[in-house]
């Protein structure tokens, strides 16, 4: 693909994200004109107090969260994409969603399960994220271990998909155990939510999200080498051992953070590498990043918009939207087009 | 002659799992010059591979030493030897939405910055790649939409691109059809002299090794690497080294190899050419009369048997003589 369409694309899809973020902002239990919005944002005239309420403490949030989330998930799901040579990898094969679902799962069940404690009633968000960004941190650390002593990339995937599966059994016999009340809590957490959190978690969200896109930035050409596979990337200079530690050290901020603060959210790291393999036609990262990382960012805020229920107080979790509205999508594409020769 | 742009020097190589240390090959020694194609043979498993990871630096060698370039290998650093040496491995590969011309480009990531960009240079570096290997028209083309041979040119064009002295082929003619092979290793051989560089080429091809190669590395278990020109080996007889055992030899004549059968005790006149293909059907078949006396006539092609029986049709004589041995 030629430079300016490349380019031409991804002004494009600047123009759909700050669409979508309007329509996600205006679209809820009252719905809001994106005008209103604007002229309440920017000359502070508000038609309604209670309408600055929701649009600067609850609906911007999250909003700006959707976009930290699709884009942290779609350039985690890249990366992992590329460096396994794996079309069905995605930002939580090294298990880093079952880690971060562990700790939520000791937080919220295992006083229940033992006993000990009242089920986990108002518990404080920031109890969620610590014990999230713990349990991540905990399987990202054994993994980087594995990682350490072989140097073969498959069989870290291996080790990944079980330490994942180990982890979600120990979860498995917590819930089992578990009262009602404290295990509602926590179908509800691994559900998903982007809502609910306050401007300084936004903030402390948004920092980490910085800091996992810095080892991405760094490492563009490596995985553009990459797609040769290791051998070659070697032969070309490129060093695989300093890759695979940026990648899990990029991931595991990404994907650990964004599950900590919102559960798990399915299907958005998997399939948007692909989508913007598809719309760019191109395998050169320099632009896969950006585009995947605009696409994210769009599609979470897209699927947030439909799973607020026009009219009602309701919202859908947002795990469920992604994965009810997303795959059809990405199924239709991949009928439509042959997708094993466009990886 | 220009200086070798590899030595190996005593060299032994293996690998070490615990305390348990294998040793695959040692003392070697080789040299591998520019402007020449070097085919590296031997059998599987002799430790072809094993040499080529010791060559791209990435198996440390126990004994012995490894100039590349007049520096021992050791000192490079992985970004230093990509600049030196490029590789085509036999490994799959590919994203098929990516061009030919972006392949290519891949080739110049040890020149470019940290973000990967393009300068001119580079461009021009990849379209003397591209012509070189005479694909310049498939620049455009995705590499799901090409044939093999085409791939494998792309991926000649992505190591010359890369620009190094020294270029490393494993198997580049596997998997493709006859034409394509005497292609590439022509192209190969060509770009030796047009462009001075040392290629070195592991390959099972012996007969179009023989016919574009400049020199030969031969590699057997327990016997030291054998150097030297192609014809040199042939008269030497040290080619058979490549054919343990005694059921196969080296043909000079037919610069091939062949099954050694037990010789008839026919006598087969007529055109040599004609008279070495019917006493090939006759070996294969493995049909022993004796005392026959075959004679073999040209326009329209027939056999005679001891004077008697004409046939038009080999397969006709070869069954008629397996019936009389029976």
């Amino acid at each position: 693909m030629k430079k300016n369409s490349s380019l031409f694309f991804l002004f494009a899809g600047l123009i759909l994200l700050i669409l979508s973020f309007l329509l996600n902002v205006s679209l809820g239990s009252v719905s809001i004109p994106p005008g209103e919005i604007l002229d309440g944002i920017f000359n502070g005239n508000w038609e309604k107090a209670s309408r600055e309420q929701i649009i600067l403490n609850y609906r911007l949030p999250k909003a700006l969260v959707a976009i930290f989330a699709g884009i942290g998930l779609s350039l985690s799901g890249l990366q992992m994409q590329t460096f396994f040579r794996n079309p069905l990898a995605g930002p939580f094969v090294l298990g880093i969603s079952s880690g971060a679902g562990l700790g939520v799962a000791l937080l919220m069940l295992a006083g229940s399960a033992f006993g000990f404690a009242a089920a986990g009633v108002g518990i404080n968000p920031w109890a969620i994220v610590f014990a999230g960004t713990l349990g991540a941190g905990l399987v990202l650390v054994l993994v980087s271990l594995v990682a350490w002593r072989v140097r073969d990339s498959m069989t870290l995937l291996i080790v990944g998909l079980m330490f994942g599966s180990a982890v979600s059994a120990v979860v498995s016999v917590l819930s089992y155990f578990s009262g009602a009340e404290a295990l509602k809590l926590f179908t509800v957490w691994s559900m998903g939510s982007l809502g609910g959190l306050g401007w300084t978690q936004v903030g402390v969200l948004g920092l980490v999200l910085l800091l996992g896109i810095v080892p991405v930035i760094f490492s563009v050409k490596s995985y553009n080498a990459m797609l040769m596979g290791e051998a070659y990337a070697q032969s070309m200079g490129i060093n695989p051992n300093r890759l695979r530690w940026l990648m899990i050290l990029s991931t595991g901020l990404l994907a650990g953070s964004i599950t900590a603060f919102c559960g798990p959210i399915a299907f958005i790291g998997i399939a948007v590498p692909h989508l913007a393999r598809m719309v760019w036609k191109t395998a050169d990262h320099r632009v896969l990043f950006p585009a995947s990382a605009l696409i994210g960012a769009i599609l979470l805020l897209l699927c947030d918009a439909m799973g607020q229920l026009p009219g009602s107080a309701q919202t859908l979790p947002i795990n469920a939207v992604t994965s009810l509205i997303g795959a059809p999508v990405v199924i239709g594409l991949v009928l439509r087009k042959n997708f094993s020769k466009e990886f | 002659m220009a200086n070798p742009a590899i030595i190996g020097k005593n060299l032994s190589l293996g690998y070490a799992k615990g305390k348990v240390r294998k040793e695959i090959l040692s003392e070697l020694a080789f040299q591998l010059f520019p402007g020449q194609l070097t085919c590296l043979l031997g059998p599987n498993g002799v430790g072809k591979s094993t040499l080529i990871k010791a060559i791209l630096g990435q198996l440390k060698a126990w004994v012995g030493e490894l100039v590349l370039d007049g520096k021992p290998i050791e000192t490079y650093t992985h970004a230093d030897l990509a600049k030196k040496l490029s590789v085509v491995l036999t490994e799959p590969f590919l994203p098929g939405n990516m061009t030919v011309g972006q392949l290519v480009a891949l080739g110049r990531i040890p020149h470019t910055g940290w973000t990967g960009k393009l300068e001119a240079s580079d461009l021009e570096a990849v379209e003397k790649a591209l012509s070189a290997t005479k694909i310049l028209y498939l620049k455009e083309e995705r590499l799901a939409e090409i044939s093999d041979g085409q791939r494998q040119k792309a991926m000649i064009a992505r190591a010359l691109a890369q620009d190094g002295k020294i270029m490393i082929l494993d198997e580049p003619t596997a998997h493709l059809d006859l034409v394509n092979r005497f292609e590439i290793m022509q192209l190969l051989r060509e770009i030796s002299k047009t462009q001075n560089k040392a290629i070195l080429v592991v390959t099972h091809d012996l007969e179009i090794a023989l016919e574009t190669a400049d020199q030969f590395w031969l590699l057997n278990c327990g016997t030291p690497l054998i150097s030297g020109m192609p014809e040199e080996l042939v008269i030497s007889g040290q080619i058979n080294q490549l054919l343990p055992g005694d059921q196969f030899r080296f043909n000079m004549e037919r610069g091939r190899i062949e099954k050694i059968a037990e010789a008839g005790n026919w006598k087969i006149e007529g055109n040599p050419d004609l008279v070495f293909w019917v006493k090939k059907a006759l070996e294969k078949a493995g049909v022993l009369g004796s005392e026959l006396t075959i004679q073999v006539e040209e326009n329209p092609f027939s056999v005679m048997v001891n004077g008697g029986n004409r046939f038009a049709e080999l397969r006709e004589l070869v069954d008629f003589l397996g019936a009389k041995s029976k």
